[in-house]
This record gives C-alpha cells, structure tokens and sequence, in this order.
C-alpha cells in the first residue's frame, strides 16, 4: 500500500461537501426549481411539474454529492488519476465519513448497500404487517381502498427492489472482488453511481405518500397507471426508471470484474460458485430491465405528453404493458434467485466441511435456469384472453425450469449428506430455504399448467406462491448470507443464540401464514383485496395471527444486529473456516483488500483431500493443512 | 422416482463397519412417508378443495389432485434427506475434522435428469390434454352472456335483452351451456367465477371469450374482479346464482328480456 495521501480533511464543512448532505440540500433546490419553473410553463399538467421535480431532484442530487467533481480533473482523456488520489476517493483516512460520500471502495459500497437493504426489508415488511391487519378481519376495517393500495403498492416494490440488490449490492460488492483476488472494482466510480443512483431513487419513491398514492400495486399495470387519478403515480415509474439504471450500471460493472479482475490461477473451473450465481444474476438483470424500464418511460409520456402506448380508445393495448413488464418480471425472479440458490452452496459446503457435490452439475442448474427462464414470461398471460398459440411452449418452458432447479437440490442434499454438519443459523437458513424452496416451486408447477391456472390465477394462490419463493426461498439465502458474511463484513460476532431465535420464528410464522393464504387461494380469494370477503375470513386470520411470528422474528433480527454494533465481541478473521479469498484477508479489510495478490492453486471447496480438484490443469501444490485457504500469497 | 445411491466416490469414502447403512434408512422412510403421504392427499383433497359447480371445475380439481399426489415424493425426497441429514450428521458445535469428500456418479445424474425430464414431460402432456378438453367443448346453442367491466361493477346483458347492472345478482340455468363474453369500458380487469372453473382478463377494447361451461349445481356463486383495477376492485365482486330453467325464465322476464 503506498503512503498516505497528503490532503487531509479536518473542519466540519470540508467534511460536509461534498457528502450526501450537500446532495441532499442541492437535489431539493433543484427539485423545487425545476418543478415551479416546468409548473410554470405548462399549466393543468401536473406529472410535468412532479416529472420535472424528480429530475432535478436527481440531477442536482448528484452535483451535490460530488459525483461529477472528478470530471474536469480526469476527464477527456486529459490524465489519469494518481494512486494517491484514488485511495482518496476510495475514502481513505475518512472514518465514518466515507459512508456518506461517493466513495468507490466496493467495501464502502457493499456497506451502503447492507444497510440499505435492510432499512428496506424493515419498512417492507411493516407494510405486511399492516396488509395482515387489514385483511384479519372481513370489510375494510383498519385502511380505506385508497391507502390500502398504496400499502400494497409500496411493500409490493420496495421488497422487490430490496431483494434485486440484496445479495449482488452487499456481498456482489463487499465479497465478490475479495473471493476473485481483486483489488476494487473494475470502476469503482460506476459501483458508486449505482448505488448512488438507488438512493435517490427512495426520497423520489417515498414522496409518492405526499401525492396521493398510486392505486396499482407492484405490477404497475397500464392502462390503470395511466388514469389521471394522482400524481402518486410518477413517484413509482421515475423509481423505476432510476433503478433500472442503478441495476444495468452495476451489472455491467460486475460483470467486467468478474471478467478481467481474476487473480492469477482463478480459472473459470476455480470460482467459487457464489460468483457464477451473482454474474449469471447481472447477465439476467442487464438484459431484462431495460424492458423494464421502457415500458416506464413509456407509462410517463402517456402521463405527461398524452401519448397513447397504452389507451386502447386510441389504438395503443394494455396487452403490450403486460408483455413489457414480464419480460423484466419472470427473469427478475431468477435475477433474484440465482445469486441466493449460489450463496447457499456456498454456505452448505462450508458448514458441511465437504466439497460441493456435483460442482458443475450445479453450475449448470445455475445456468440452465438463467437460459430458461428468458422464455417463459408469456405464462403471467394465460388467461389474458390473447390465447397465442404460444402458450404451449410457455408452459413446456416454464415446467422445464424444474429440471435444472433439481440439480440445484440434488447438489446441495448430496453435499450435506455424511458431511459434519455444524448447525449454525446460516446452515439453518439454508435448510429452511430448501423446504420453502420445495413447496414455493411445487405451487409453481400449479401455476404453470394452464387448467389449473385457469382458476388459480391473480388469486392469494399467487401471492402464497410467489413469497414462498421469493422470501421463503430468496430471503432465507439472504440471511443465511447475512449470518455468514456479518463477521467478515463489520467484524463482529452476532448473538448465535437470536440469530437461531430468528430463524425459528421466520420459519414457523412463514409456514403458517402462507400455507394458510395458499388455502384462501384455492377457495378463490384474489390478490389486492383491501375488502376480504366473508368466505375467505377464517384463513385470513390464521395467516395475520402467524405473521405475528414473523413481525418478532424481525424484531429479534434488528435487536441482534443494533446489540451487536454496540458491544459485540470481536470476529475471527476466518470465523467459520471457508477456503474462498475472502476469509484470508484481515478483519476489517484493509483498503486494498491484499497486500500481495494471491495465486489460487485448486477449488475452494477441497475439504477432506488436499487435492481434490475438478480440473489438473497446472501442478497442484499440497495444502499442510485442511483449515488452509486456497491460496498462498505470492512470494 | 427410484433413486441410485448417492453414496461416496471410490473407495475413500466407504462407511466404516457397524456404521449404520443411512442410504437404505433414508430411502425407506421416504418410501413410507410418500405413501402415507399419497393416501392422505387422496384422502383429503375432496375436503379441502371448494366443492365444483362445474364440469370444468371438477376436471380442474382432479387435476389439480393429481399434481399434488405427484408432488408428494418429490417434496418428501427434500424433506426427508435434508432431516435425516440434520439428525444424523450434525456434529456438537464446531467441526475438527473434515467430511470425506464425495462426487455423483454419472449414473445418479443422468438417472436424476431422467426423472426430473419425465415427470417434467407428463405433467406439460397432461396439462395440454386437460387444457384441450376443457376448452374445445361446444355445443351449438349456448346461452351468451356478455360481461362489461367498469370501475368498479359489472354490467351483463343477455342475448334474450336481459341485463343486469352493478351489484346485483344475475341468474343462469343449470345444465345448459354458457359463454362469457368479457370486456371491458377503463382499464384491465379479471373475470372469475372460482366455482365454474372460469376465468379470462377483461381488456378494454377487446372481447374475449371464456371456454363454454355447463353449471350442474345449483346454488349462489360469486363473480369477481382478479385483476388489480383501482379504488374499489376488493368491492367488485357479485353474486351468480345457478337455478332450475323455470326459474331462470322468470329471472329473464323480470329484467327485461324474453325467455
């Protein structure tokens, strides 16, 4: 590492600008500025004004934030920055500071993006607990239509978004460089803007509850979004549009790391399966959200500049928003998927001190289901009434999905099979998640074929299904992740003891709630209904009294990790004994993560032999010992 | 879905003598559980299910049986090896030593991909003929009913000049076949009768058709909205009540149209 840098940032303003808080106070004069001038300029058009508004919010957020500082320096090809000044820009010497600036060390950002996600995980899930009290009891009791909506709308999408990022933002930047021997991004300044670019996207998001809601839920379906009911609406397409760009930037920088940061001897047969989930993760996510985000930007013209994409009294169909949106929505769910089903092999194979079983049968699952899973979009249209002959090849595509998504289940019950299974909360995650997993892909099954689709569609069978994926199956991954990479992450111990508290409550309160509203499903309930009927009261009120289970399992989560950072004790540097780089380095990691880069010589999964290893290319050396990480620093 | 042995890789990982054989325990407790399994999903499912009004709606429910008694093995082979793991392996806090390594054989793979592709396939072929049968049922004269969506009611009108508008009930006769005609004035919404076994999106600038269904029982029904439509979609939902033929010929006349 090279010496330190001589700028030194001391007094109360240089360490305010540039800083989120500069950002801040810009991006709301922008905002104000443009949206009275455009309100000015064009009367009776409300969405412009907000339109306007959230551009300059995010303009002007990011001059304040500094994000452009370093254009006129570097930029132009006029020269490169020196070593000195980026380690300033990657927040050295910078304390705490460098979490509230736009700083490009992936650690920093992994952070940002830890917290982030579980900000967003807590206030979602709030949002659940309120849908459960709202639909206890028959009638609207607790909400009117309107806010119950917007509730739904709003836990719909912030979970959505918040389970996108939870495992490629936090451990996709604070692990992934580290298990590959990198030391930062391949640009770090792009890694910044992503998430950056997330962040400023939640004030524009949140405002929507000061502008009347929006009445569509998640999907945002068109024409309904195109009603001029509120201006709510904008705060939900603006957030797209800048989370689909924070996703593709981020996607697109993982991506080049994973291709051209490798360490010396991290072959393709090398890397750890976590990187293969989160890089088959990005390709997903890079080639499926720019549809996601057309079809918003398309949803705001017809809003502001009265076009007509989705009007049908004006030649445009609603046929077209559905088949935009699931062609980002079905491929999002496995964007979603991939880097937890990988992340839990991960953690099965650490705590089963055993090699993966299977590894390329494995990879393959991974990478049989990021090709599928491109194709089967049509089945969210079954019973649109557009009846393509395609629906056939959906269906077949759809029900294919479960052959390599066996291979992910064979690999990883074969990998604990006679391992030395240490039950810690993460192996308890990863357990829950493959019983979860099991019934949410099941249900699914149920779902894909068409006649019994045909009554089970839009229906709480749906809603039951799919949290039984995405948070029985994602969300469980994700903590068993969280437990896993706590320690290496903030370097300290979490009370084992709450986290398996943790793990029981969620698991119990899970199975109750939604195998209950599976039931509410077949007896015929539809989703997003403020008002349940009388005949779906009783399992209803089942599914709202488990869910208290799971509202103390977050609190028992949350009361873990605020203990934690207060008096915590502090964490090995290779606390559970895993083989990947990450464990080999320090706790905290030092800025530029190695002090030499290593060389990797075999598998990171090599228990039990030192030298078992899919691929002989080059000569293996001999671990000394089987607690050893596969590499050896470089002499 | 007779598995092959998952078992170790070459002679390292040979069970020591007087370790108990976990491959064969584990297999026959999956074997047991799946048909106690089996027995309890055929047992149940008559119970559990809605009671049809259809047809079509029983030919959903069987199938939907069917794919639960499928699922029972499939779910059970998780279950059961992932506890039996649990219990049997778990060692008492962190391990020292390391398990012996072990790879799939080919056999178990491709025998695993077999199944998987099999099930996978029978399922698709079922769910196509199911699908088929259900839908390219007619009959020459059936009773047309045309449904038009608005936020937030439903307005039908029969071929015979019956209507019916907005939180009402309408009336069809039992053992004569009927098509829904949907549509719809604003934005999407989702026709659904859960007892006929009948949905299809209601899209505005379209008409599309639900397969024809015969209602064999009689009894009151809801129609409702399924898809998400606004302020008060959990409010649009009315009810459909099947009666005999005399008595829906007087419904008829009483709204209007001619029997």
């Amino acid at each position: 590492m090279s010496e330190a840098t001589q700028v030194r940032r001391s007094s109360l303003i240089s360490n305010l600008f540039p800083s989120v808080v500069s950002g801040i106070i810009l991006g709301v004069i922008g905002a104000v500025v443009c949206g009275l001038v455009v309100g000015a300029l064009v009367q009776d058009n409300q969405d412009a004004a907000v339109v306007a508004a959230y551009t300059g919010w995010t303009i002007f957020f990011f001059i304040g934030i500094g994000a452009f500082n370093g254009v006129w320096k570097w930029g132009f090809a006029r020269r490169d920055p020196t070593h000195a000044e980026e380690l300033q820009l990657a927040g050295q010497n910078q304390g705490l500071w460098r979490y509230f600036r736009f700083t490009t060390d992936h650690k920093v950002v992994g952070m940002q993006y830890l917290a982030t996600v579980l900000f967003l995980f807590f206030i979602g899930s709030m949002g659940a607990f309120m849908i459960r009290l709202e639909q206890s009891v028959p009638g609207a009791i607790f909400f009117d239509p309107s806010t119950y909506n917007t509730i739904v709308g709003m836990h719909g999408i912030i979970m959505i978004v918040s389970a996108i990022i939870m495992i490629s933002g936090p451990f996709g930047n604070f692990i992934l460089p580290i298990m590959i021997g990198a030391r930062d991004m391949a640009f770090p300044r792009l890694n910044a803007l992503s998430y950056w670019l997330l962040f400023s996207g939640l004030p524009i998001f949140l405002s929507t509850l000061f502008l009347g809601g929006f009445p569509t839920g998640w999907t945002g379906y068109a024409p309904l979004s195109v009603q001029e009911l509120t201006p709510g609406m904008d705060a939900y397409c603006f957030l797209i549009i800048i989370f689909a760009l924070s996703t593709m930037v981020a996607a697109m920088n993982i991506l080049t790391t994973v291709l051209v940061l490798r360490t010396k001897g991290m072959t393709w047969g090398r890397l750890p399966i976590f990187v293969w989930g989160v890089v088959l993760s990005v390709l997903l996510g890079l080639t499926a959200f720019p549809s996601f985000m057309v079809s918003q930007i398309m949803v705001l013209m017809d809003r502001v500049f009265q076009t007509s994409f989705f009007l049908a009294a004006s030649g445009g169909s609603n046929w077209l928003y559905e088949h935009l949106f699931w062609f980002m929505g079905h491929p999002e769910v496995y964007v979603i998927a991939l880097p937890s089903m990988a992340a839990a092999a991960e953690m099965a194979a650490v705590f089963s001190r055993k090699a993966l079983f299977g590894r390329r049968m494995m990879l393959s699952g991974l990478i049989g289901i990021a090709i599928i899973s491109f194709l089967v979009w049509g089945h969210h249209l079954y019973t649109s009434g557009a009846n393509t002959p395609l629906d056939a090849p959906y269906m077949l595509d759809t029900e294919l999905i479960s052959i390599p998504t066996g291979f992910f289940f064979l690999g990883i019950i074969g990998t604990i099979w006679r391992g030395k299974l240490w039950m810690t909360p993460s192996l308890l995650f990863v357990c829950g998640m493959l019983v979860n997993f099991v019934i949410g892909g099941i249900t699914g099954i149920y779902l894909a074929d068409l006649p019994t689709d045909e009554i089970l569609h839009g229906g709480m069978f749906v809603t039951a299904h799919f949290h039984f994926t995405l948070v029985g199956s994602m969300v469980f991954g994700f903590f068993g992740a969280f437990y896993y990479w706590f320690p290496k992450m903030v370097g300290k111990r979490l009370n084992p003891m709450l986290a398996k508290l943790h793990f029981w409550l969620f698991e119990i309160g899970f199975l109750g709630t939604f195998l209950s509203l599976f039931y509410a499903g077949l007896l015929g309930e539809p989703r997003w209904s403020a008002n349940v009927a009388p005949s779906y009261a009783v399992p209803n009120l089942i599914a709202s009294l488990f869910a208290i289970l799971i509202a103390a399992s977050v609190f028992t989560a949350v009361y873990n990790v605020i203990i934690t950072l207060r008096s915590g004790e502090a964490a090995e540097a290779n606390e559970w004994g895993g083989k990947t780089l990450e464990w080999t380095v320090p706790t905290p990691v030092p800025l530029e993560n190695f002090e030499h880069l290593p060389v990797v010589t075999s598998t990171p999964y090599d228990y039990g032999t030192p030298s078992l290893s899919e691929d002989t290319e080059g000569a293996l050396s001999p671990l000394p010992s089987p607690s050893q990480p596969q590499a050896q620093a470089e002499g | 879905m007779a598995e092959p042995n998952i078992e170790g890789n070459g002679g390292g990982a040979t069970p020591a003598r007087g370790e108990p054989n976990h491959i064969r325990r584990a297999i026959i407790l999956w074997v047991v559980l799946s048909i106690i399994g089996i027995v309890l999903v055929i047992v149940t499912t008559p119970v559990v299910l809605p009671p049809s009004a259809s047809g079509l709606g029983n030919a959903d429910n069987f199938t939907m049986a069917m794919l639960t008694v499928l699922s029972v093995p499939v779910a059970l082979f998780v279950f059961v090896f992932l506890g039996y793991s649990v219990f049997a392996f778990k060692t008492n806090g962190r391990p020292t030593e390391d398990a012996v390594p072990d790879k799939p054989r080919p056999g178990l793979q491709i025998g695993f991909m077999g199944v998987t592709s099999a099930l996978c396939l029978f399922l698709v072929i079922w769910g196509l003929f199911a699908f088929y049968q259900e839908t390219s049922a007619s009959s020459p004269r059936p009773v047309v009913i045309h449904a038009t969506a608005q936020q937030w009611m439903w307005t039908f009108s029969y071929d015979n000049g019956a209507t019916s508008t907005g939180a009402q009930v309408i009336e069809l006769p039992v053992n004569q076949p009927v098509v829904f005609e949907v549509t719809s004035k604003d934005v999407l919404h989702g026709f659904a009768i859960r007892a006929l076994g009948i949905r299809v999106d209601a899209n505005p600038g379209e008409v599309t058709t639900t397969p024809q269904v015969t209602p064999t029982q009689t009894g009151t029904y809801l129609v409702q909205c399924v898809e998400l439509c606004g302020l008060l979609h959990s409010y649009m939902w009315e009810a459909v009540k099947v009666v005999s033929p005399q008595e829906f010929n007087t419904w008829v006349i009483s709204q209007g149209g001619h029997p």
